[in-house]
């Protein structure tokens, strides 16, 4: 005893004198997603659902929520593409009590199984009947891929969709279901596994669109529920390159860099083009899609109207790996359960472009409500002093932002108007992303890709639709400060990249997302290429 | 003038104590040293730079774990002072400053320290170790365990976070996993940081000495020996071997060589305790006295020998009284299980049974298995009448190793709880 007393002193000055030593909206936004992309969490969607034929005012009955993960796949990187990590719990995790807890969980896990081992690919495919050995019956290429049953398919993940309502609220993290917590399975009705799209290798290997519509699985135990995941087209848009070029977007049609003229700027998204280059065009990105009925996620189990505290929810996605934890089993461990959090993501690019870089990991790992520690980020972004020295040299007096504090972001990091009714509790410092889900759904063809800001009620920052324009939405209130009607002004309101388009087409229905570029023909779009922009 | 017993000989056992094993010459620099003389010559190129200072104070602070010797934390500080000098708010340098304070056990001001930089720097593994390493030694266990389970989650398998995780699992009584941690840590260890290889080496040795598996730590001593010769850890575990294979004087050879490279109070006592065990009692007293000179010297200073003092005043010293108020005012400002053992031990040499066995198990409840604490609860348990508990606390202790120093005093008194089954039956 005395002598491992005594010992103490010897172990603790070794162990102290150990050597000291993304976009889409948030690809590689810290430095441990940098290291670890499976896990790195580019978007997260959440939006009430929406029709083709959509009419205006319509009542909303579902939320969709999209979860996507392992940024800028290049579709042509064979050969075994990009599979899901099935050591990573994927999760959605909604607030409906604005506490900024979990009250519903869905956690996604998959499983990978090879079916043709001695194949050098993970997916091949050929015509109808496949191709034989000359002069043999058989069979050493099979059929183009058209369903999950093809034996071309030779990596293929099927998954599963775990629903939890929490019994207390506050005691979920980390993975953990505890006692007395509601665990509903989401399973097809007829009992068949959910299959992962594969990326879209090629027209000779696969039929993507129809495995892809095999893949989107609406009848469901739960009625209501429809689940879907796999490679799909990167729905983010944006000029990455001139981004983190500190900002050194194109000078286009008003001369002043990174500012848009009111003809780039206008209409719908629908009428909407591309004024430099999108570089995350033909890329893609492994997606998971959720619909369900709103009742089920609110805190009243009922649709609420806009009106009413409890339509709001607060949505966020994260990715977590199984834990080396202290106190090993039988041992309770007290912090962090099987399972560490690699990252989280509520809001789009708030790692990314407020987090200062000595704080983005323990961002990423920590729980929303404990965002408090990361008030003054929200409050005093560092980006928006950059921008405007940066445009004060090169434009003088041209670009003024908001003084700190920035009260005027609080409606991204808390429950708040314009999203949140009046009433509504504000809840914690974190970040969410907060839906009202008693909004109807701006009908896709009159949808303007600046949301809120752009008299949009359906669009971000009241959640986050596939096609808002989150990067020039962000220049303009987070930097700009539009939401102060003082500097709701030119040039703070015309902010703007210069991409405002996604390269796809989005479906109309869920789960909205587009087709994976395929790997023989995607296209990166390049600055001064056709729908390039300029370079300089 | 009269000299102590060590000092006397103490030039001679330099050189055969060494002869446990035979030390090879190092013919180079040792790391610290290494990057004593980078440091030094970055700051003659550059003298405006608080990073080479900073880089002097780390140099600094490795060469006093390589060495024992608490004097260089000096020398840390003070190229710290330069470092701020140049660049007050420079954050390396405030983190290396809560190392330095760790070292100088100066726990609180080190939680103060480091939290104050993890607020503006949370993605700093290193960091969290601090607040980890001076939250145990405060005895915030449940605190210590946060900490370093950030480490483990912000950077799997970081050497570090590692280190951090065998000590808290030891410390809840997880040998296995301590070991299981320290030999992932020796995997990821750079061959050239030997003196790091050497220390997790004997940290393994230990874990299997106090398994009872003496050829096995024996064979890991050995490696950290030949790696690192006299490494300050690495000698103290080698006395404890000794000491368990029955080879009194080697250890006491060992402890003697450790008190010449580390002549502090802490050191003085494991010698006399020593000594005393292979029947020197010339020396033994004159050490004995030694070490409450030197306890005395440094009984308000954070690097102080308080515990040791307070057992030396109950098992050596007939001073009980003595004991207790400074059993009480270390454990006032850090509650750890060693310092509430002690607590617990002089507190039932006051007569105070009920205290005392209310402290030693809530120390066990820690969940540490450490023979002396089971021993002193024991002890304590049978004085309370209660030999139920006692014989349960006797037998832990010689389950956790039944070759510690105290084995054969809980086999002693478990002999003689069953030859007294009157008072046995009368705790039932």
């Amino acid at each position: 005893m005395k002598h491992l007393r005594g010992t103490m002193a010897l172990l603790l000055v070794f162990a102290i004198a150990l050597p000291q030593v993304a976009l889409p909206a948030n690809h590689r936004e810290a430095p441990i997603t940098a290291l670890d992309h499976k896990a790195d969490i580019t978007d997260v969607f959440a939006f009430v659902s929406y029709g083709s034929n959509q009419v205006p005012g319509t009542r909303p009955s579902k939320v969709t929520m999209i979860l996507n993960v392992d940024p800028l796949l290049e579709p042509a990187n064979g050969p075994t593409l990009f599979p899901f990590d099935p050591e990573i719990l994927y999760e959605i995790n909604i607030d409906n009590d604005h506490d900024a807890l979990p009250d519903i969980t869905f956690q996604i896990r998959f499983v990978t199984e090879y079916q043709l081992p001695s194949i050098y690919t993970s997916v091949v495919g050929f015509g109808d009947n496949g191709a034989n050995a000359p002069g043999t019956s058989n069979l050493v290429v099979p059929p183009q891929i058209r369903d999950f049953d093809n034996p071309g398919l030779n990596l293929r993940q099927h998954y599963t969709v775990t629903m939890i309502k929490h019994a207390v609220p506050g005691t979920y993290a980390n993975g953990n279901i505890g006692g007395g917590d509601v665990v509903t399975q989401l399973k097809n009705s007829d009992g068949s596994p959910f299959f992962a799209v594969p990326a879209n290798a090629g027209p000779r290997t696969l039929d993507y669109p129809a495995l892809l519509q095999q893949a989107t699985y609406q009848d469901l135990n739960v009625p209501g529920v429809s689940v879907f995941a796999g490679t799909v087209d990167d729905p983010f848009w944006i000029d990455l390159g001139a981004t983190f070029d500190t900002a050194n977007y194109r000078t286009l049609a008003s001369g002043v860099p990174g500012v848009l003229t009111d003809a780039e700027d206008a209409g719908p998204y629908v009428n909407g083009q591309n004024y430099a280059s999108d570089t995350v065009s033909g890329y893609a990105v492994n997606s998971i899609a959720i619909e369900v009925p709103i009742e089920m996620l609110t805190s009243t189990g009922k649709i609420e109207q806009a009106t009413s505290p409890a339509a709001t929810i607060g949505v966020w996605g994260a990715t977590l790996r199984p834990a080396v934890t202290i106190r090993r089993s039988p041992l309770p461990a007290l912090f962090g359960g099987g399972w560490r959090q690699v990252q989280r993501m509520g809001n789009p690019l708030i790692n990314e472009l407020l987090i200062g870089i000595g704080s983005k990991d323990r961002f990423s790992m920590d729980q929303p409500v404990n965002d408090k520690q990361f008030a003054s980020f929200f409050l005093d972004p560092p980006i928006a002093h950059a921008v405007e020295a940066i445009y004060g040299d090169l434009a003088p007096g041209a670009l003024k932002v908001p003084p700190a504090p920035r009260t005027d972001l609080l409606p991204l990091v808390t429950y708040a108007a314009p999203i949140a009714a009046s009433g509504t509790p504000a809840g914690p410092v974190a970040d969410l992303l907060r839906l009202n889900t008693g909004v109807p759904a701006t009908p896709f063809q009159r949808a303007s890709r600046l949301g809120l800001i752009g008299g949009d009620a359906a669009g971000y920052p009241n959640g986050r639709r596939l096609f808002d324009d989150v990067t020039d939405i962000t220049l303009r209130v987070g930097v700009g400060g539009v939401l102060i009607p003082a500097f709701n002004k030119f040039p703070n309101n015309r902010l703007g990249d210069g991409v405002n388009v996604n390269d796809a087409q989005y479906r109309t229905a869920f789960p909205y997302l587009a087709d994976c570029p395929d790997g023989r023909n995607r296209r990166h779009v390049d600055p001064g290429e056709p729908g390039g922009g300029p370079v300089s | 003038m009269k000299r102590s017993w060590p000092l006397l000989i103490g030039v001679f056992l330099c050189a055969v104590a060494s002869a446990q094993w035979p030390t090879q010459a190092q013919e180079t620099l040792t790391p610290a040293l290494q990057k004593i003389a980078a440091a030094k010559k970055a700051i003659e190129s550059a003298p405006d730079r608080p990073q080479s200072y900073n880089q002097l104070a780390i140099a600094f602070e490795r060469r006093a774990a390589e060495t024992g010797d608490v004097s260089f934390y000096d020398h840390a500080e003070e190229a710290l002072r330069k470092s701020f000098s140049i660049s007050a708010a420079n954050l390396e340098g405030q983190k290396i400053r809560a190392s330095v304070l760790l070292g100088e056990r100066r726990y609180q001001e080190a939680v103060e320290q480091a939290t104050a930089v993890n607020k503006l720097w949370p993605d700093d593994v290193l960091v969290y170790g601090y607040i980890a390493d001076a939250q145990m030694a405060l005895g915030n266990y449940a605190a210590a365990e946060e900490a370093a389970q950030w480490m483990l989650n912000l950077r799997p398998g970081n050497i570090p976070g590692m280190r951090r995780a065998a000590d808290l699992r030891e410390a809840f009584g997880d040998a296995d996993g301590a070991a299981e941690m320290l030999s992932a840590e020796l995997v990821q260890t750079a061959p050239t940081e030997v003196a790091d290889r050497a220390y997790v080496m004997t940290r393994l040795g230990r874990l299997q000495l106090a398994a009872g598996h003496l050829n096995e730590a024996e064979k890991l001593l050995q490696q950290a020996h030949d790696l690192f010769p006299n490494l300050p850890y690495t000698l103290e575990v080698v006395a404890e071997l000794r000491r368990a294979q029955g080879r009194l004087a080697d250890a006491a050879q060992v402890l003697n060589q450790l008190y010449l490279m580390n002549p502090s109070a802490e050191q003085a006592y494991k010698l006399a305790v020593a000594l005393e065990r292979e029947g020197q009692k010339n020396y033994t007293q004159s050490t004995y006295r030694e070490f409450e000179r030197k306890a005395w010297q440094a009984i308000d200073r954070s690097a102080n020998a308080n515990v040791e003092l307070v057992f030396y005043y109950v098992d050596h010293a007939g001073k009980p009284q003595e004991a207790l108020q400074i059993a009480k005012t270390e454990f006032s400002r850090r509650p750890n299980v060693y310092a509430r053992d002690a607590y617990a031990w002089a507190l039932a040499a006051n007569g105070r049974l009920a205290e005392a066995r209310k402290q030693v198990e809530a120390a066990l409840e820690v969940g540490t298995r450490d023979p002396g604490l089971f021993y002193h609860a024991g002890v304590i348990a049978t004085q309370s009448r209660d030999p139920k508990s006692g014989a349960a606390y006797f037998n832990a202790s010689l389950d956790v190793n039944a070759l510690s120093e105290f084995a054969p005093a809980a086999r002693q008194a478990l002999e003689k709880l069953a030859s007294a089954p009157t008072i046995a039956s009368a705790g039932k």
